[in-house]
């Protein structure tokens, strides 16, 4: 498993996976080291949330994409 | 002496029938506490300056009372005053002096509020929570009245207070005169660099007292006469127009606010002012020639230092400016000093008074620094249990004040003293005392608001 991922560094269009493996891209960043707005690429659990806005709260997010 | 109790504090602590005053009003850490919401929960406070925060999402963090408040304006535009707490376990959301932002995020459980003050982010909302947090009622706590007074920022907790001109009554001409461009237009001033802020070892009502009107204590600044900061190299400010002036303690009795103010003869043509500097003194020669030609109660007024209750200060006439004396403890202050200076003016102007404002004000302002020695002093000198049995006396100018005073035709609300030739009286300090003594005795703003009872009485009369 990969260290903690400082969400600070991540810009508009990164993509994140979730702890929960869905997927998002970034749409802004507050810059607070705890919040993104992202919006659902995929959502195997929920997949109605798929294109959808979200703050995503640091500590779900798993992996960023290459 | 009644220092716990709801009453008594007229009678034991201000005494206004006498002019005695208690040294425990100042140093009694009881009383201190009492007043944090008495006063400070229940009066209009000075939170910042609409030009502070130009752009969505930018937000001045600021106080009222002992509490942080964030002075933001959202995405939409609208201005909002917030306690600066998160209301999941209390921590400050924002710890930053200014900025810009599109939320506020509380860095201990990462609850996040949008700059309109909506919870708009809970860390495991749906896993820890379930989805069942109603979040709409977790917003940033709001105050519950703000007043956009031409630019200046005023905040109330208490919904049952006055609005705010209300409150400021007839003394909103002498804050006029700051924030009014110098030649008479309306609003023209913005604030000039940054807040100043500082902490002094005494209780915010010295300094209060002091700038309600204390003519008394000049001799303390006699070394900043002498040496010359003033402007136009002489004295401290401009005289010349203020010796044919009448010199006026103006207070206003229901609502605690008390000025020094000059009221100018008729016809009296401006005097040359800023020698120092061709431009600017032809900037002010400008203004006041403007200023004579509108029409109204203030082209005549000269601005003095002032008090609005209970912790703003206001000095109009050079260095323009408002401080606000943030109470931290009974025995310390945080003195927050704001400058303004005509939106309009040249570069070379704003340069010109900025230079003077740093010399004249603030904890680097040799005026300002006499002032900070003779209020931390008298405060350490009456925290002993021998001090603190021998009241101040407020007794100078008793029974001498007026009312419907009017030099030439020019009229002054309130209760006046002349003090022209007698130089000083007391009674801008037994009004500013004895409006703290009605917010420490009063349950509510309806026992407050004694000016809509009195013109009620006068309504039913005239029926």
């Amino acid at each position: 498993m990969s260290g903690p991922i400082n969400v600070r560094e991540l810009p508009v269009g990164a993509r994140v996976v979730l702890v929960n493996g869905a997927e998002a891209e970034v749409v802004s960043n507050p810059n607070d080291g705890v919040w993104l707005f992202a919006r659902y690429v995929s959502a195997p659990a929920e997949p109605a949330l798929v294109g959808q806005e979200e703050m995503i709260f640091a500590q779900d997010v798993a992996e960023v994409r290459a | 002496m009644a220092t716990n109790g709801m009453h008594g504090y007229r009678p034991g602590l201000v005494d206004l029938a006498t002019g005695l005053i208690s040294r425990e009003i100042f140093v009694n850490d009881d009383i201190y506490v009492q007043e944090q919401e008495r006063v400070f929960a229940r009066s209009w406070l000075f939170v910042g300056h609409e030009s502070q925060i130009p752009n969505p999402g930018d937000f001045f963090v600021s106080r009222m009372g002992e509490e942080s408040v964030i002075l933001c304006r959202d995405r939409a535009g609208l201005i909002h005053v917030f306690l600066n707490s998160c209301r999941h376990r209390g921590m400050k959301v924002c710890r930053y002096d200014d900025g810009n932002t599109a939320v506020f995020t509380c860095p201990y459980h990462g609850w996040s509020y949008g700059t309109d003050g909506a919870l708009v982010g809970v860390p495991y909302f749906r896993e820890a929570y379930r989805s069942e947090l109603d979040k709409a009622k977790w917003g940033l706590v709001e105050v519950a009245q703000l007043c956009n007074y031409k630019g200046t920022i005023w905040a109330n907790w208490d919904p049952d207070a006055p609005p705010f001109l209300e409150y400021l009554g007839e003394f909103r001409r002498f804050l006029d005169l700051i924030l009014d461009g110098w030649d008479g237009r309306e609003g023209q001033a913005e604030l000039l660099g940054g807040v100043q802020k500082w902490l002094i070892p005494c209780n915010w009502k010295f300094p209060a007292e002091n700038f309600s009107g204390d003519s008394y204590h000049n001799i303390s600044h006699r070394s900043v006469d002498l040496v010359g900061v003033g402007p136009s190299g002489k004295s401290r400010r401009d005289y010349s127009e203020l010796n044919v002036a009448r010199k006026l303690h103006v207070a206003i009795p229901e609502r605690g606010h008390q000025t020094i103010t000059y009221v100018l003869p008729k016809d009296f043509e401006p005097q040359p002012v800023y020698q120092n500097s061709p431009e600017v003194a032809e900037y002010f020669r400008h203004c006041e020639e403007e200023r004579r030609k509108r029409p109204g109660p203030n082209a005549r007024l000269i601005g003095a230092p002032g008090e609005i209750f209970p912790n703003v200060a206001l000095l109009p006439r050079q260095p323009r400016t408002l401080a606000v004396w943030h109470p931290k403890n009974a025995h310390q202050t945080e003195v927050w000093r704001f400058f303004f200076v005509d939106r309009d003016a040249p570069p070379a102007v704003k340069n010109f008074l900025r230079d003077y404002y740093i010399r004249y004000s603030g904890p680097a302002g040799m005026t300002e620094q006499d002032d900070m020695e003779n209020w931390n002093y008298a405060h350490a000198a009456s925290r002993g249990v021998i001090a603190r049995r021998y009241p101040y006396t407020y007794e100078m100018g008793m029974g001498h004040a007026v009312e419907d005073y009017a030099f030439e035709g020019l009229r002054m609300p309130g209760r006046v003293i002349d003090i022209t030739t007698a130089q000083a009286s007391e009674e801008p300090m037994r009004n500013l005392y004895g409006r703290w003594a009605q917010f420490m005795e009063a349950d509510s703003w309806d026992e407050l608001m004694t000016w809509r009872r009195n013109s009620s009485r006068e309504l039913a009369a005239a029926k």
